[in-house]
């Protein structure tokens, strides 16, 4: 028993890393903030912790912190031309700084390995600490939106004249969540460094940025355990279905384009809005029969 | 203290959909504004809430200049709007629609509500508990959890009003709020405004419906073509020859 | 060796212009972003190089890219893009399902290839150069820029000289309105996107044949230099992204013969960043309605 346990273990690594990166993206696509941008910044979190780890020296933890601060930093400064933006435009200029921070570590090979990338990085994160780092996450993205900076996040993502005429700063609250979203990408970027000893500029490119959107895609956007699921079952699927590893590809593309066409809500969201109309439904029932009842008694 | 509009104009390139308007609305009372379709009627409230750039004149609330300001700081000085098409948040519960209403004052800071420190659920505890009474004031405590994107016509227009009103303003906007609803379902919002504005409030009525205005308003302004074209107390300005020229050529036209 | 450095941008830029304008046309159209385009572009280039290999002359390969192309670009348009466009998120959902469509016609062609690079033969297009004034043009590079030249002409002139092109830009402007005096959207756009696509297979085409490096991840790089294109020229702007395809394509091979390798990317980006602070509609985009956000 234990033995099998084990052996799912380095997918359960995986499935908390991935699920920190899916809440990056999640987190702004909630405040209606149209950013692709959670690679780019997981990859400045990673190279951040990675450089200050094996060139530097400092101590891992140090290092994290760093990280989530990098990733932060950009995102504040990403930020600037972000909120010139909508839509579409924000989505090819995030897309843009990924390509920059894909050719700016590429480049500086003395700093960051170049295309080799950085080695022999001291594995300090196992299991335990990513479990702690993703029950962290959970809760912090559960405070977030049930605060007022959720209430806020929603009503901009709904529509933002609504939410300015309430009152709501939509610039001041979506540079907010985009800073979020980038400390939480430094923070996993570097995760994913401690854990697997090393770091290639090449894991930070489009393939990785297809994987999170369709986590959150797949698994429901408007829903804190909507990442959760999809993350879980596109990382399970293979595992079960070994064909379906190697055509990994084909299975992301085809899952993409049924989901946005026929669950444009995912899993997750559709699920919960389909308990909750039963339960109204329901309640909405025995409140029409209640007065009956008590007239006939 | 008023809401003052002071020769306010906004121009579209060469087209001109204001034209040196000036409109004074003052507290506990209600403030008609009248005109036929396309008069400009929504665009001086666009204009008011920071939605359009003005192009010329000035808008003031008591003596701070609200001209230039951006839409969120214009409700934070105490301005509040329902829109002519409605725009509820269909994603979220009728309750979490007026949530959002009290967002001017939530005063908690941003790390307490990121974190969820006792201090923001405290607040986010008592505003639900003043969403819930103002349900019940409308009468509308049984939909509380329902998606808002489903409810009918009148209820959506209820709920933007609550919405609207739960940011506690010293001056409300209504854009055309009893637009497509029966005599009685008017009559009522009727007396609610007669209501809000005992209590202090000036409410700023756009209507096309010349009967619910001149019902409720002691003076009425009347727009067309972006200018007004009279104005003073109902009875005397609807019989004002330009203003029933203005009204049968924009009806028949 | 400026003035050689400019000729082969400019060929360069005319090849982008055909993918360019394509993946314009339908922003332009629907303001969706077509992430298939790049695949489909990518299609062009396998169908010209099998039908050359199978014995078939390089124009007959040609002609089978283009029409292939196109018609992938009109079953991308069903089976990814309609049912969204009735749908309020469309924008966002067009990114994700043309996203998916590249995934699925990339492992396609990944399988066929057996993922391995597939080349020309060395004598598909002779190697012939003209010399004069001291600049030295390939046969190749001839044929390149006077496919582009015609084919966007061709385009231009179908767009603004036929009644079809009309209904494009009738659609473009207000669909509502256009269906009410008779135009069939669902028609008007399966046109568009062969046109789209068939732009795309030729641009894949010239460009299998000038770098003869075809594989089936190609396309990328082409949709990043897509973004560029359209946020320099506008998006939806056709005469815009024709100008800013030439301007790339000049200012890439510059930056190429004198930047350290590597930095063009870099660069090419940064400097698509500086252009969307100063214009947040690209250089020569249409102005949008007046914004309500605030300051911070």
């Amino acid at each position: 028993m234990t033995n099998v346990l084990l052996g799912y273990q380095p997918l359960f690594d995986l499935f908390l890393l991935h699920l920190g990166m899916a809440y990056s993206q999640w987190l702004v696509l909630r405040a209606g903030v149209f950013s692709l941008a959670t690679v780019g910044l997981a990859a400045v979190g990673a190279y951040t912790g990675g450089i200050l780890v094996v060139t530097l020296g400092f101590p891992a933890p140090v290092a994290l912190l760093a990280a989530a601060l990098a990733g932060g930093i950009v995102a504040l400064g990403l930020s600037v031309p972000l909120a010139r933006l909508r839509g579409v435009y924000q989505a090819i200029a995030t897309v843009a700084f990924i390509q920059i921070v894909l050719s700016l570590n590429i480049y500086a090979a003395g700093l960051t390995g170049g295309p080799q990338g950085l080695n022999g990085i001291p594995k300090t994160v196992g299991t335990l600490t990513l479990l702690i780092a993703g029950i962290l996450t959970v809760y912090l993205m559960y405070a977030i939106m049930s605060s007022r900076l959720g209430r806020a996040f929603d009503a901009i993502r709904q529509n933002e004249a609504v939410a300015a005429s309430l009152g709501v700063s939509i610039v001041r609250h979506q540079t907010l969540a985009f800073v979020i979203s980038g400390a939480l990408a430094g923070t996993y970027g570097a995760l994913e460094a401690f854990h697997s000893y090393a770091l290639a500029p090449s894991q930070f490119a489009f393939p990785f940025l297809i994987a999170v959107l369709s986590y959150v895609v797949l698994g429901g956007r408007n829903t804190i355990i909507g990442p959760i699921i999809g993350t879980a079952i596109l990382l399970i699927l293979p595992e079960i279905a070994r064909p379906l590893a190697e055509a990994r590809m084909l299975v992301y593309g085809l899952l993409l384009i049924l989901v946005i066409n026929y669950l444009p809500r995912g899993i997750a969201d559709t699920l919960i809005e389909r308990a909750r109309a039963r339960r109204l439904s329901a309640r909405l029932a025995k409140s029409d029969t209640a007065p009956t009842t008590a007239a006939r008694s | 203290m008023s809401l003052t509009l002071n020769n306010v104009s906004k121009r579209f390139g060469g087209v001109v959909a204001s034209d040196s308007v000036n409109i004074t609305v003052p507290k506990g009372k209600i403030t008609g504004l009248i005109g036929p379709n396309g008069a400009g009627k929504t665009t001086i409230v666009n204009m008011i809430t920071g939605m359009l750039a003005v192009s010329d004149g000035q808008i003031t609330v008591g003596d701070r200049d609200i001209t230039h300001s951006f839409a969120d700081e214009i409700c934070r000085a105490g301005l509040a709007r329902t829109f002519q098409n409605i725009r509820i948040l269909p994603d979220n519960s009728v309750l979490e629609n007026i949530l959002i209403g009290f967002h001017r004052h939530e005063e908690c800071s941003t790390l307490a509500a990121m974190l969820g420190l006792p201090a923001a659920r405290r607040e986010s505890g008592k505003i639900r508990e003043m969403a819930i009474a103002m349900l019940r004031r409308f009468g509308m405590s049984a939909l509380a959890d329902f998606p808002a994107g489903g409810l009918s016509y009148g209820h959506q227009r209820k709920l933007e009003m609550m919405r609207a009103l739960a940011s506690e303003p010293e001056f409300m906007l209504l854009d055309e709020p009893v637009a497509g609803m029966n005599d009685v379902e008017s009559d009522s919002l009727a007396e609610l405004f007669r209501e809000l504005a005992s209590t202090g409030m000036g409410v700023l009525l756009i209507e096309h419906n010349i009967r619910f205005v001149s019902k409720l308003c002691e003076h009425v302004y009347v727009l067309d073509g972006g200018r007004l074209i009279a104005e003073g107390a109902p009875g005397v300005v609807l019989r004002d020859p330009e203003v029933m020229a203005a009204y049968i050529g924009g009806e028949h036209a | 060796m400026l003035l050689q450095q400019l000729l082969n941008g400019l060929v360069v830029g005319g090849v982008y212009a055909l993918f360019a304008v394509g993946f314009n046309l339908i922003f332009g159209v629907q303001r969706f972003l077509n992430l298939a385009h790049g695949a489909v572009f990518m299609t062009g280039a396998f169908v010209a190089y099998y039908t050359v290999e199978a014995g078939g002359p390089l124009v007959l390969g040609f002609l089978a890219a283009v029409v292939s192309a196109g018609l992938l670009s009109v079953l991308i348009e069903i089976v990814c893009f309609r049912r969204l466009r009735k749908s309020g998120d469309a924008e966002f959902g067009a990114i994700l399902s043309s996203m998916g469509a590249s995934l699925v016609i990339m492992t396609v062609w990944q399988w066929i290839s057996q993922t391995q690079v597939v080349r020309f033969p060395f004598d598909t297009v002779p190697v012939v150069i003209f010399r004069f004034w001291g600049l030295r043009v390939s046969l190749l590079q001839v044929i390149m820029i006077v496919a582009a030249v015609v084919i966007v002409m061709i385009m231009a002139w179908f767009i603004y000289r036929t009644s079809f092109g009309r209904q494009v830009r009738a659609v473009t402007d207000n669909e509502k309105a256009a269906m009410l005096v008779g135009v069939n959207p669902n028609r008007t756009y399966n046109m568009t996107y062969f046109i789209s696509g068939a732009l795309a297979g030729a641009a894949g085409v010239l460009v299998g044949l000038a770098f003869n490096n075809i594989n089936y991840m190609m396309g990328e790089p082409y949709l990043l230099f897509g973004f560029a294109i359209i946020i320099l020229g506008g998006l939806g702007s056709i005469p815009g992204a024709l100008l800013a395809s030439l301007i790339f394509g000049m200012v890439q091979t510059l930056s190429i013969a004198y930047l350290p390798s590597g930095l063009t990317t870099a660069f090419i980006f940064s400097a698509m960043f500086l252009i969307l602070l100063v214009k947040p509609t690209g250089l020569m985009g249409r102005e949008e309605a007046g914004s309500l956000r605030g300051r911070r």
